[in-house]
C-alpha cells in the first residue's frame, strides 16, 4: 500500500552526484556562516524518523538498494572518493582526497587518486589504498553484490604506497566519478580482510570512517548515531541522533506534529499541503533524481504509430498536471521535466520535450497528416482502428490515479479515448511490463546516478525478452539512430564529445517520444524550524542527512 | 450448567474464527435455545409469522435500525439521483482543485477532500460498495454454510466430523492473516474480496445450521415424516429448514455487519478493494494522514458511516433473534 | 489431569500438522517469495535463477513442504527474505513487545468487561445498564482501527491544539520516546494501542459477564443462600461471581485468535515494533520466510491458550473432571 516505498521505480546502476535544488539555495548559504561559527549551540541529542528501515547494513550486496539504510548509516559512517558539493551540485572530491583524482583516457582509461593523510578509521587507522583495492575486490568477487556497473570495467587497482591509487580501465567508464563512493563507499580492509564481509556488517557495525558513528541500532525501533571522535573533517555539533524507525508515513506524520521527531523526508504527497499551516514547520521540496513519465509500448496497436504519440504529448497540459497534483505543496516553483533527467542533474539537464505544450491544432495537424481522422464520436480513427487507449498504473496510488483522471479529460478533448487498468505494483514492475502486455503506463523512475546514458530504458538490446530479462527496455524503442548514439555515448570518455552526442540523442527521444517525461517526484523536507538548525538542504543521491555533522539544536532537546 | 457450557464452547469458537465477540455471543447465548422454540410452533405457520411481526415491533430499537438500515440501502441505489455533486470531478478543472480542503459546511456537509471532492458524495458512492459487500457476503456464506451445515447435521457420520475438524483447523490461525494474505493476492475487485470473506463467513453458520439440524432431528415432527415416507431431501427441504429460519437469518444478518467491518479493515490495510473503487474503508486509509490536521473531519465521516450501518445492523439482528425467540425475557 | 494435558497436547499435533499444510500450500499459492527481487528492477535473470534454485522453488510443492517442516521442527526457520536476518531471532525480538500488548490488553478488557457486566448484571435495567449495553453494540458496531484514528485525534491532537501543550498527553507512535525511557513515557504510548486493541473485548466480554452473571444470580443455590441469610454482598462475590467467571474465562481464550489479528491492526497505526507489525511488513514484501513461521508461531500460542482455558475452566468449575 502506500506505506511502501521501494518498488516504486526502478533502480538502475550504482550512484552519486548531483545538485542541490533552487528550493535550497538560500538554507544553503548559510551553511558557510554557520558551519565555522563557534557559537552555534553544542549537544542535544535530535530525533529524526527513518520511514524504511534499513534491512541490513552490507551495503554493497543484497541492501545495496537500501535507500533508507544509506541516508541513515551508509553514508554517515563510510568515506566516499567523491561527494556531492551542496552549494554548486557538482561531483566534488570529497575529504578523503586531497584533490581531483588524475585521468588519463590512453592507451587505457586510468585513474590515480591522492588519499588525504589526515584520513583515519575509527580505530585510528589511516584509510589506505589498500581499503580501495579490497573494496574492489568485495564488490567484484563477494557474494550476492547488488550491482557491479562500472567496477566491472576494472582491470586493476594498483597501490603504489599507502596513500596512492591507481586504477586501470579494461573497459572505458565514462562515469567513473560515482566509483568508491555513492551508497557503497570505501571499505577497511585492516578490519574485513579475511574475514566473512557479510557477516561483519548486516546487523551493523561500530567502526566509521565517516562524521558519524553507529551507536546502536535496535531493530524495528531506533538507529542511534554518535559523533565519530577521530573524524578528520568538521567535529558534528550534536551529541547524537537517533532515527525512529516509522514505516507508516502517517504515524510518522503524527510524530512529527506530536514533536516526537524534529524532521521528516517523505516522498511528496497531496495530503502534506496541510503540515504547511502548522507553527514553527518549514516545507521544502527540492528536485532530485526521480522523475515520472508515461511510457508507450511502441508494439502495441494505436501507440506504435510515432504520430500518435507525439499527438497525445500535444494533447497533455503537463504544467496542469503538476501545479494541481504538486502545487499545494511544493508551490510554483516546481515545474513540469522535460527530458529523461531532471534539474538537479544540471550537468545533463536538457529540455528537448519542451516543445509538447498543450496544443490542439498541433494534435490536428499531426493525427490528419499520418492518415488519421475524426469518427463520429469525436475519436480519431485510421483503417477502422479507433484511437482508444488503456493505461496502467500502480494500485493504490492516489497521485497516479489522479493523474490518470485529469489525462483522461485531457485527451479526450483531443479525440482520444482513455481507459484504466491498474495493477499491484509487484505485478506490474515484475510481469507486465517485462511482458510488454501494456499500451501506456505511469510509473517512475528513480535514478541513483547523475549519469546521462539511456541505453537501459532505450536500447535494441535491452528489450526485455524471455532469455533477456535484465533490460529495462518495456517500451520496445527499436530505432537505429537511438541505438548507436546512446550506445556510443555509454562508452565516451571525452566530456565535450559527450555533452555534444547527449543534446543530438535527447533530440532523438524527444521526436520518437518512447515516453513522455511529466512530473519530478521529489521528496519533501519538513523541519521543525524552532528546535532544529543549521543548513538544511536536499541532496539528490544523499538526502537530506548529507551535512548533518552541521546541525544544531536549538533547544536543550530536539 | 456444564452440557450448556460445552456446546457454547463450540459454536463460541466458530464465531471466535472471524474475529468478533459479536457473533460468537449470538452463537453461543441463543442458536440452542431458538431452534427447539421455533419447531415447536410449526403447525401453525399464518399465526407464527403474525406472532414474530408483534414481537419484532415491540424492539423499537430494532424497528428503527431496521429503517435505517432500508434509508441506508436506497441512499446507496439512488446515489446518482442525491448526490450533489459527482463522484469523479474533472480535476482538468482549475476550479475544482480551489474546493479542496474545506471542511463541513452547507455546500459541502463532509467537506471536500484535498483534491476537491465533496466527501458526501464519496460517501454516498462508497456506501454502495460497502452495503453490497456486505450483504453479498451474507448470501454467499449463509447459501453455502447452510447447506453444509445442514448435510452435516442431517447425516452425521463423516460429512459432520469433517466439517467439526475443518473449522476447527481454521480456528487455529488468525483470520484477519490469512484475509490479508488472500486480499494481498487478489486483483482487489469487489467480487473477489467478496469471495474472500465468504470463504471465512461461512463457517460459523454452518456450525450454527448443524447445531439446529442435530437438534431438529430427534423432533417428534420430523419423525413423524420419516415414518410416512419423506425422502431424506424432502425432510431436510421442507422440514427442518423452515424451522431453522430464525437462527439463519439472526447470523446472516450479523454476517453482514462483520463483512462491512472486514472489508473496510482489510481496505485500510491495503489489502481490500483498491481505488479508484470507493469504499469506506479505502477512503479512510487514504485519509489516514489527515488525523491532527486540519483535515481531520476527513476521518469522521467514513467512519461514522460504517459504525451506523453495523450498528443498525446489529441491532436488527438483535430484534430478530428476540421475534424469532418466544422465550426471550426482554 | 496431567493425562487431560498430554492427551490435548498430542491431539494438538495432528492439528497443528495438518494447518502447517493447510498455511504452506496456501501462502506458496499467494505469495511469490521473488516478487521484491523480480519487482524492484534488479532483472538480473542468473539472480533469479540463483535465488530460485537457493530457496528450493524449483522443487515440487510437496518436495518444498516436506524440507520447510523438517527445518521449522527443527527450529532452523531461516533467513528474511528482505533483512537477511534470521527469523527466529526477529519474532523472538517481536514477541517480546507484542506480550507487553496482549497482557495489558488482557487484563485491561477483563477487569473493565467485569466490572461493567457484573454492575450491569446487578443493576439490570438501570441507566447505567443501558448505557453499557449501548455503548456495547457501539463497542462491537466498529472498525477498531477507525477507533484508533479516532482516539489519536481526541486524545492527543485535540488537547493539544485546545490548550497550546507543549507536549501531548499520550504518544501514537512507538514504544517510547527516543531520550527518555522512563515508566511514565512507557504508560504514554501504551494507552492507546492497548485501548484500541481492547475496545472489541471489552465490549463482547462485557456482554458475555452480564448474561452469565444474570445466569448464576437466577439459579437455585444463589437464592438458597439468600434466604439463609446470607450478606447479598458476600453472595454477590463470593457465590454468584466465581461462577460467573467460568463461562467468561473459555471465551477470553477464545479471542486470542482475533486478539493476534487486531495487532496487526494496532501496531500498523501506532508503529509499535511487534508481530503485527512484522506480519504486515513482510505481506508487504512477500516475505514467505517470515509468513510461515508467524502463522505457526501465532497457531501454537491459539492452541496453548484454548489448553489454558480448558484448564482453568477445570479449576474454576470442580464439577468438571478433565480426563
Amino acid at each position: 500500500m502506500r506505506r511502501t516505498r521501494r518498488g516504486l521505480g526502478l533502480i538502475v546502476g550504482v550512484m552519486v552526484l548531483s545538485l542541490v535544488a533552487a528550493a535550497c539555495g538560500s538554507s544553503s548559504k548559510k551553511a558557510g556562516t554557520t558551519g565555522a561559527n563557534a557559537k552555534v549551540p553544542k549537544g542535544g541529542t535530535l530525533v529524526l524518523s527513518a520511514e524504511q528501515e534499513l534491512d541490513c547494513a552490507d551495503f554493497i550486496a543484497t541492501c545495496g538498494n537500501s535507500l533508507w539504510g544509506s541516508w541513515t548509516v551508509g553514508e554517515q559512517v563510510l568515506p566516499r572518493a567523491y561527494d556531492v558539493d551542496t552549494q554548486s551540485g557538482k561531483q566534488v572530491p570529497s575529504i578523503l582526497l586531497t584533490g581531483e583524482a588524475t585521468l588519463e583516457t590512453s592507451p587505457k582509461q586510468k585513474l590515480t587518486y591522492k588519499i588525504n593523510p589526515k584520513a583515519v578509521w575509527s580505530d585510528n587507522a589511516p584509510i589506505t589504498s589498500a581499503d580501495f583495492k579490497y573494496t574492489w575486490d568485495q564488490i567484484m568477487h563477494g557474494k550476492g553484490i547488488y550491482d557491479t556497473t562500472g567496477y566491472k570495467n576494472i582491470e586493476t587497482v594498483d597501490t603504489p604506497d599507502d596513500h596512492t591509487v591507481v586504477v586501470t580501465f579494461a573497459q572505458p567508464y565514462p562515469d567513473w566519478k560515482a566509483l568508491f563512493g555513492g551508497f557503497y563507499g570505501v571499505l577497511p580492509n585492516h578490519l574485513l580482510q579475511g574475514k566473512d564481509r557479510s557477516t561483519e556488517m548486516k546487523d551493523g557495525f561500530k567502526w566509521s570512517g565517516g562524521p558519524w558513528m553507529l551507536d546502536h541500532w535496535t531493530k524495528g525501533q531506533e538507529i542511534k548515531l554518535v559523533p565519530n571522535p577521530t573524524y578528520w573533517g568538521a567535529h558534528p555539533n550534536l551529541d547524537a541522533i537517533v532515527f525512529k524507525i516509522i514505516t507508516d508515513t502517517a504515524a510518522e506524520t503524527q510524530a512529527f506534529k506530536t514533536g516526537q521527531i524534529a524532521a521528516m523526508f517523505p516522498q511528496i504527497q497531496l495530503d502534506q499541503a496541510s503540515l504547511k499551516t502548522l507553527p514553527d514547520t518549514t516545507l521544502s521540496v527540492p528536485y532530485n533524481f526521480n522523475y515520472e513519465a508515461i511510457w508507450f509500448n511502441t508494439s502495441k496497436p494505436v501507440v506504435s504509430d510515432k504520430a500518435v504519440r507525439q499527438a497525445l504529448s500535444y494533447a497533455t497540459d503537463r504544467d496542469l498536471i503538476v501545479s494541481q497534483l504538486f502545487g499545494p505543496v511544493a508551490g510554483p516553483s516546481l515545474k513540469p521535466i522535460n527530458s529523461f533527467t531532471t534539474p538537479a542533474n544540471k550537468e545533463w539537464y536538457e529540455e528537448p520535450f519542451s516543445k509538447y505544450k498543450r496544443d490542439l491544432t498541433k494534435v490536428n495537424d499531426t493525427m490528419t497528416a499520418a492518415g488519421w481522422a475524426k469518427g463520429a464520436d469525436g475519436i480519431w480513427a485510421k483503417g477502422g482502428q479507433k484511437a482508444n487507449i488503456t493505461m496502467r498504473t500502480t494500485t493504490g496510488n492516489k497521485r497516479r490515479e489522479l493523474t490518470e483522471q485529469i489525462l483522461q479529460s485531457q485527451w479526450k478533448e483531443a479525440g482520444f479515448g482513455l481507459a484504466f487498468d491498474n495493477q499491484k505494483s509487484g505485478v506490474l514492475f515484475g510481469q507486465t511490463l517485462p511482458a510488454g502486455d501494456f499500451q501506456l503506463a505511469l510509473f517512475a523512475q528513480t535514478p541513483t546516478d547523475n549519469d546521462p546514458g539511456q541505453c537501459t530504458n532505450f536500447c535494441k538490446a535491452n528489450i526485455p525478452t524471455s532469455t533477456n530479462q535484465s533490460g529495462a527496455n518495456y517500451t520496445r524503442t527499436d530505432d537505429a539512430q537511438i541505438d548507436s548514439l546512446w550506445t556510443k555515448i555509454d562508452q565516451e570518455i571525452d566530456p565535450g564529445q559527450r555533452k555534444s552526442d547527449v543534446t543530438a540523442a535527447n533530440k532523438l527521444l524527444a521526436d520518437f517520444v518512447p515516453a513522455l517525461p511529466v512530473d519530478p517526484l521529489a521528496d519533501v523536507i519538513i523541519y521543525n524550524s524552532a528546535k532544529l538548525g543549521g543548513p538544511i538542504a536536499g541532496n539528490p543521491v544523499y538526502g537530506m542527512y548529507s551535512n548533518m555533522q552541521e546541525w544544531f539544536c536549538k533547544t536543550p532537546a530536539c | 450448567m456444564k452440557a450448556r457450557s460445552r456446546e457454547d464452547l463450540s459454536s463460541g469458537r466458530a464465531a471466535a474464527a472471524v474475529g468478533s465477540a459479536a457473533l460468537a455471543e449470538l452463537a453461543h447465548d441463543h442458536a440452542p435455545i431458538e431452534a427447539g422454540a421455533v419447531a415447536g410452533v410449526e403447525p401453525e405457520a399464518r399465526s407464527q409469522w403474525q406472532l414474530f411481526w408483534r414481537r419484532f415491533l415491540r424492539h423499537r430499537l430494532a424497528v428503527v435500525a431496521g429503517g435505517t438500515l432500508i434509508l441506508l440501502y436506497l441512499a446507496a441505489l439512488f446515489a446518482h439521483q442525491i448526490a450533489p455533486y459527482t463522484l469523479n470531478p474533472n480535476l482538468g478543472d482549475p476550479k475544482v482543485l480551489l474546493q479542496a480542503r474545506h471542511g463541513p459546511s452547507l455546500h459541502h456537509w463532509f467537506g471536500t477532500d484535498e483534491l476537491g471532492r465533496d466527501q458526501f458524495t464519496r460517501v454516498l458512492f462508497a456506501g454502495r460498495i460497502s452495503l453490497v459487500v456486505g450483504l453479498s457476503v451474507a448470501l454467499v456464506s449463509t447459501t453455502f454454510g447452510t447447506i453444509v451445515g445442514g448435510l452435516a447435521g442431517y447425516v452425521g457420520g463423516l460429512a459432520d466430523n469433517f466439517l467439526m475438524r475443518v473449522t476447527d483447523l481454521v480456528l487455529v490461525v488468525p483470520a484477519l492473516a490469512i484475509l490479508s494474505i488472500a486480499g494481498k493476492a487478489s486483483h482487489g475487485s469487489v467480487v473477489t474480496i467478496v469471495l474472500i470473506l465468504s470463504v471465512l463467513f461461512w463457517m460459523p453458520i454452518a456450525r450454527v445450521v448443524r447445531g439446529v439440524f442435530l437438534s431438529l432431528k430427534e423432533k417428534e415432527f420430523v419423525e413423524a415424516a420419516r415414518a410416512s415416507g419423506a425422502s431424506g431431501f424432502r425432510i431436510m427441504l421442507r422440514h427442518m429448514l423452515p424451522n431453522s429460519i430464525g437462527p439463519i437469518t439472526v447470523n446472516a444478518t450479523l454476517v453482514v455487519g462483520l463483512a462491512i467491518i472486514a472489508e473496510s479493515t482489510l481496505s485500510f490495510l491495503g489489502f481490500g478493494i483498491q481505488p479508484p473503487t470507493v469504499t469506506w474503508g479505502n477512503m479512510l486509509a487514504q485519509s489516514e494522514g489527515s488525523v491532527g490536521t486540519p483535515t481531520a473531519y476527513l476521518i469522521y465521516f467514513p467512519g461514522l458511516a460504517i459504525l451506523i450501518t453495523v450498528l443498525a445492523v446489529n441491532y436488527l439482528g438483535d430484534g430478530l433473534r428476540d421475534a424469532f425467540d418466544p422465550q426471550s425475557t426482554r | 489431569m496431567l493425562t487431560f494435558v498430554v492427551r490435548r497436547l498430542l491431539y494438538s499435533i495432528p492439528v497443528l500438522l495438518i494447518a502447517s499444510v493447510l498455511v504452506f500450500f496456501f501462502v506458496r499459492e499467494t505469495t511469490d517469495p521473488l516478487a521484491r527481487l523480480k519487482g524492484s528492477g534488479n532483472r538480473d535473470l542468473t539472480l533469479i535463477q540463483r535465488e530460485t534454485h537457493r530457496l528450493g522453488l524449483d522443487k515440487p510443492l510437496t518436495t518444498q513442504y516436506g524440507r520447510w517442516l523438517k527445518d521449522f521442527v527443527r527450529f532452523k526457520w531461516g533467513d528474511s527474505l528482505v533483512s537477511g536476518r534470521r527469523v527466529s531471532t526477529d519474532i523472538r525480538d517481536k514477541l517480546r513487545n507484542t506480550l507487553q500488548l496482549i497482557f495489558w490488553g488482557i487484563v485491561a478488557s477483563a477487569i473493565i468487561a467485569i466490572a461493567i457486566g457484573v454492575y450491569s448484571a446487578v443493576r439490570q435495567y438501570s441507566a447505567l445498564d443501558y448505557t453499557f449495553t449501548g455503548l456495547s453494540f457501539v463497542g462491537l458496531s466498529m472498525p477498531p482501527f477507525w477507533f484508533g484514528l479516532i482516539a489519536i485525534q481526541l486524545l492527543i491532537f485535540v488537547p493539544k491544539e485546545t490548550f497550546h501543550l507543549q507536549h501531548p498527553l499520550l504518544y501514537s507512535v512507538g514504544i517510547h520516546s527516543a531520550t527518555n525511557h522512563g515508566t511514565l513515557d512507557y504508560v504514554r504510548h501504551l494507552i492507546l494501542p492497548v485501548a484500541t486493541l481492547s475496545v472489541q473485548l471489552v465490549a463482547g466480554w462485557s456482554r458475555y459477564q452480564r448474561a452469565s452473571m444474570l445466569d448464576v444470580m437466577s439459579a437455585d443455590y444463589i437464592r438458597t443462600a439468600r434466604a439463609k441469610g446470607v450478606p447479598r454482598r458476600v453472595v454477590l462475590f463470593k457465590h454468584a461471581l466465581r461462577n460467573a467467571l467460568i463461562p467468561l474465562t473459555t471465551i477470553m481464550a477464545i479471542d486470542i485468535g482475533s486478539l493476534f489479528g487486531g495487532l496487526i491492526i494496532t501496531e500498523t497505526i501506532f508503529g509499535w515494533p511487534g508481530m503485527g507489525k512484522l506480519f504486515f511488513d513482510a505481506i508487504n514484501n512477500g516475505d514467505t520466510n517470515v509468513l510461515l513461521p508467524w502463522l505457526m508461531v501465532t497457531a501454537g500460542f491459539i492452541v496453548v491458550f484454548n489448553l489454558l482455558a480448558d484448564l482453568l475452566y477445570g479449576v474454576l468449575d470442580p464439577r468438571i473432571r478433565l480426563a
